[in-house]
């Protein structure tokens, strides 16, 4: 059940965003995507997400040929860099949003959904807040608020767009931490696009060095750091 | 100069920038002049008549009427234009297709064409021989000569407001709380009812507000194909000319004041609308 | 025909779904078929028959109708408002947007709204306020019949009613034009030395000129179209207090429709070319005209 990205590339006109990306993930880890702006990282996860399509390359996870399913269907949580919560729905609405439009004979009844959203506002550690609107919330709270609407539809891939990058300091590595715990109690696979090294091999087990739409190194964070591949691989981390 | 040259001379230079004095002056004589004073005569000649005068002046069966004719069928022509204006928008600002830069262009059109002109046309148009108006009469429908011709003549005065209110807060609605809810399983009708409607919902409010306002007022289009029948097809500002032209100036002052009257409610609604949103955002 | 109608697809690899913020087909052509038919038959249908019935005796007719005596006092009338009208409004806008946008003091809301009134006022109601200011029961009445002054019913009353319904077009459009814009220029010229006639030419017009130009076009456009407050104040008197608009009507409701149309075409031609302007301003130059901002 591992995640297979095979030789994916994509083109915007003229622009080429990814070159051919490939690289396997055992089912349930978390893998983060790293690079500057412009390697192609936010694409590919994009692409993963079903945001975008590719020109050509292959995806196949849990058994299933991911890019030729439409993302209502994918089942794979997004996380965006500016929340993208709906604004003038309360906590509630935001994260029960997923299981309300549910067709009727998947969809949970009324006290199940408001159970879930109290268990999973607890989960991400923002308790009693269901009645207030994003209008109202930190930068911090509406990201965790935008965690817990990806995981309420129980998600067999999560997908965080630079999710971090829009907060301070302090409030990255709390939500770091919290977002690695999350992970580990739900066992769900993971690709983390970031552009801050620290913050990916603090987090991630297995990181993938983007540059000009490619993966230039793929591997466990101590081996990349210890076993730089290429030029660029080395100074991107000195930096 | 010196800081401490400025703090010990405040009364020096008030204002960093020459020309205020002059401005302001100019501006006020003229808001006032042009603006304030006519507007006064229209607020104290009603007073001339005393309340229970006003009262009566206003209650006739033919005012009240007309009233009811110019702000029933200004809110139903409000109504129908935010249906078609959101339409009409959301084709311009989502998809592409060639001559869509003339289609926007042409939205203006009641906007820039002048009423009387709208007025012929629109009359011409729906008489029982006109273009469209003899398809209608064929199914028993009467459009010119009747209060329905005073909604036609509203809808398409008023479709410019409610676009225009509605085109920008499109524009950058952003794609990404539509994609958010594709990934969280949403079809794209549940997408675009349950997110994208609600959002566009304050602007909504205040393209009908506007063109509501515009249609209450208006003149020039209506009066060719309302057919003016007291107390049927007559709308509110006809009736003040009429009125003028009888030297009632204290009545027509009065149907005037109630004019006015709804236009700063309609603004004030629509500035604490706007306050809401941005409470809300 | 998908290639370039309604444009759904990216990317070269062919799919069977949409990317999650298109529409599927069928509502985009229906939603489509209801913009372009909305438009067509409430607004164009119009415009076409405007100048179907202008041409509808042929040209030559049409054009005699132009050179009727009182068509072509109705054209010099219309000229004359608009004549007076934009460039004193111009003046005003600019002078209304210096002092809002340039300066603090209290009351600045006040004034805007006040700008702005001309807007949600009735066009019958403009022309009402000044019958009962200037008309033979208002308040100078009296005093003008003894003086044997004419404000009503003659032209200084029509030039009166079109200042009112257009005076906000230039101010409307400059004041967030200049506040957008700020004052460092301003002030930095002002270091200089210069005065404020000089920083205003040098300065400031440079930057607002084509918001000017926008908005003296739309302020010319609401000029010559005027109908309701002229036509309270005007008399209606054939060939010497009847505006373009007027003329129309007068035409119209003496049936003479072929007349009227055609005046009506030439308005109509007058409202396409602003139209036309309009857009290429706002396509050309949307980085210096407010309106386009709010677009």
């Amino acid at each position: 059940m591992s995640l297979t990205v095979d030789s994916v590339t994509k083109k915007f006109g003229r622009f080429p965003a990814l070159n051919g990306a490939s690289f396997v993930a055992p089912q349930g880890s978390f893998v983060s995507l790293l690079g500057p702006s412009g390697s192609g990282k936010t694409t590919l996860l994009r692409i993963l997400g079903g945001l975008e399509f590719s020109d050509s390359g292959s995806v196949r996870f849990a058994d299933l040929n991911w890019l030729d399913m439409p993302a209502r269907t994918r089942n794979a949580g997004f996380v965006f860099q500016q929340y993208a919560l709906f604004k003038h729905m309360t906590v509630a609405d935001n994260i029960a949003f997923g299981l309300k439009v549910r067709p009727r004979n998947r969809r949970p009844s009324h006290t199940d959904i408001k159970k879930r959203v109290t268990e999973l506002l607890a989960l991400v550690q923002l308790p009693g807040l269901e009645d207030r609107y994003p209008s109202q919330l930190s930068g911090g709270q509406r990201q965790r608020v935008a965690l817990a609407r990806a995981l309420a539809i129980e998600p067999r891939m999560l997908l965080l767009d630079e999710p971090f990058g829009a907060l301070d300091a302090k409030v990255r590595k709390e939500l770091r931490t919290d977002l690695r715990r999350i992970h580990d109690h739900a066992g769900v696979t993971t690709v983390f696009v970031t552009h801050d090294q620290e913050e990916a091999f603090a987090v991630a087990d297995l990181v993938a060095v983007m540059k000009d739409g490619c993966i230039e190194q793929y591997g466990a964070p101590a081996d990349v750091r210890r076993n730089p591949r290429t030029a660029f691989v080395s100074e991107f981390l000195s930096a | 100069m010196s800081a401490t040259g400025l703090k010990l001379f405040p009364l020096r230079s008030r204002h960093v920038l020459p020309g205020f004095r002059l401005s302001l002056a100019f501006t006020l004589v003229y808001l006032t002049s042009l603006v304030l004073i006519p507007l006064l005569a229209l607020v104290i000649r009603p007073a001339e008549l005393g309340l229970d005068g006003f009262w009566s002046a206003i209650s006739t069966p033919r005012v009240l009427a007309s009233l009811r004719l110019s702000f029933g069928m200004a809110l139903a022509a409000a109504v129908i234009d935010s249906f078609f204006g959101v339409i009409i928008a959301w084709v311009l600002v989502r998809y592409r297709f060639p001559g869509k830069g003339l289609l926007d262009a042409v939205i203006d059109l009641p906007f820039a064409l002048p009423t009387a002109v709208a007025g012929i046309a629109l009359s011409t148009l729906y008489a029982p021989n006109g273009w469209i108006g003899s398809l209608l009469i064929a199914h028993g429908i009467r459009i010119a000569y009747t209060p329905y011709g005073v909604l036609v003549a509203m809808i398409f005065i008023s479709l410019p407001f409610t676009v225009r209110t509605v085109q920008p807060v499109m524009a950058e609605l952003g794609l990404e709380v539509e994609e958010a809810a594709a990934t969280l399983g949403a079809t794209r009708l549940q997408t675009l009812a349950r997110v994208v409607l609600p959002m566009l919902w304050p602007a909504v409010l205040t393209g009908m507000a506007m063109a509501f306002a515009r249609a209450a007022g208006e003149y020039g289009s209506i009066i060719f194909i309302a057919g003016n029948i007291p107390a049927v097809s007559e709308i509110a500002p006809l009736l003040i000319i009429t009125k003028l032209e009888q030297y009632d100036y204290a009545g027509a002052a009065a149907i005037g004041v109630v004019m006015l009257a709804a236009s700063f409610v309609m603004l004030l609604a629509l500035n604490g609308l706007q306050s809401w949103t941005a409470k809300r955002r | 025909m998908k290639k370039t109608f309604f444009d759904g697809r990216s990317g070269s690899r062919r799919r069977s779904f949409l990317k999650p913020t298109e529409d599927p087909l069928w509502l985009r052509l229906f939603l489509g078929a209801v913009a372009i038919g909305f438009i067509a038959i409430l607004l164009l249908l119009p415009l076409a028959l405007v100048f179907k019935e202008a041409f509808a005796n042929g040209v030559s007719a049409l054009w005699a109708a132009i050179k009727e005596p009182d068509t072509l006092a109705s054209v010099r009338l219309s000229l004359i408002a608009a004549g007076i009208a934009v460039p004193l409004n111009m003046v005003f806008g600019i002078a209304a947007a210096w002092c809002i946008t340039k300066f603090d003091f209290p009351g600045k809301t006040f004034l805007v709204t006040l700008i702005d009134l001309p807007f949600s006022v009735s066009p019958v109601v403009a022309g009402l306020i000044y019958v009962l200011v200037f008309g033979a029961q208002g308040w100078f009445g009296r005093s003008l019949a003894d003086n044997d002054i004419h404000i009503l019913f003659a032209v200084p009353g029509i030039v009166l009613a079109t200042i009112f319904v257009t005076f906000p077009f230039v101010a409307r459009e400059l004041i967030p034009l200049m506040a957008d814009q700020g004052r460092d220029e301003e002030e930095a010229a002002a270091t200089l030395g210069a005065t404020g006639f000089q920083t205003f030419l040098r300065v400031t017009l440079p930057n607002i000129k084509w918001g000017l130009l926008y908005g003296v076009l739309l302020c010319n456009a609401r000029a010559l179209g005027e109908f309701g407050a002229v036509s309270v104040v005007s008399g209606h008197i054939r060939g010497v207090t009847n505006t373009m608009p007027l003329h129309v009507q007068l035409l119209y409701d003496n049936y003479d429709y072929a007349g009227a149309f055609t005046v009506a075409a030439l308005l109509a031609m007058l409202a396409l070319l602003t139209l036309a302007l309009k857009s290429l301003l706002e396509w050309r130059y949307a980085d210096e005209l407010a309106a386009a901002h709010r677009r």
